[in-house]
């Protein structure tokens, strides 16, 4: 640990959650993004997380991503451009109440580790009032 | 009559040698080493912060937490060498007024 390990960590927790928010987003804004059934469709993207050893640096690291099934799911539309010879579009298996529910954890994580950092330097702030004469 | 000379006085070998203070090592131990330390890694998290903050200037900065943690540890850090600046320059006062 350094000297402002917490702040380190809780910075840590801040990168992830914000990949987290990244890849939420991008789910989300490709979530009616059609492709031909013989095409893969837009896979979603997921973080994979995976925690530092504690004493050393400590706090949380991205070590990949990982995509979602390029199934997808078959739409009838026959008016779509990409619709095959059967009216069949390919589309994104993502589920949007899912999708939200996952950007409310992540907001509410970058959020805790907000608050981590803050609760951190007002401690390293108050320990330099330490013995100060008034 | 012969006056002997002042010859070497015995008694004075046998006195125990006064450990001598040690002076401390360039960078090492030793409160002008320890400023020097801390003074170096001061500097270092300032030139982390500037990097960061030119790199919000200039668009590259993927992290924006990064920065403000930089800034923060920056400051805190400031704050904590002049915190034991003062003290130092309080002691050393302190010692000069003193009446011999």
């Amino acid at each position: 640990m350094s000297m402002f390990g917490a702040l380190d960590v809780a910075g840590s927790g801040m990168r992830a959650t914000r990949k987290w928010l990244d890849a939420v987003s991008d789910n989300i804004a490709n979530i009616n993004t059609a492709s031909r059934t013989d095409q893969e469709a837009f896979r979603s993207r997921m973080i994979v997380a995976q925690a530092e050893n504690y004493g050393g640096a400590g706090g949380i690291r991205v070590v990949g991503a990982a995509f979602g099934n390029a199934e997808g799911r078959l739409v009838y539309s026959p008016t779509h451009a990409l619709a095959d010879n059967e009216g069949m579009v390919r589309m994104p298996d993502i589920d949007l109440g899912d999708q939200m529910t996952q950007l409310m954890i992540a907001q509410r994580g970058y959020q805790a580790n907000i608050s981590v950092i803050e609760r951190a330097k007002d401690a390293y702030q108050m320990a330099l009032q330490l013995g100060r004469r008034t | 009559m012969s006056i002997s000379p002042i010859g070497f006085t015995p008694g004075f070998s046998s006195l125990p040698s006064m450990p001598s203070v040690a002076a401390p090592a360039p960078g090492g131990e030793g409160f002008a080493g320890m400023v020097t330390d801390n003074l170096e890694r001061l500097q270092g998290l300032h030139s982390k912060s500037d990097k960061l903050i030119v790199k919000a200037a200039t668009g590259d900065l993927t992290d924006i937490h990064d920065y403000m943690i930089a800034s923060s540890q920056s400051s805190v850090a400031t704050e904590l060498t002049v915190a034991v600046r003062n003290r130092a320059v309080e002691a050393f006062t302190e010692v000069m007024r003193m009446n011999v």
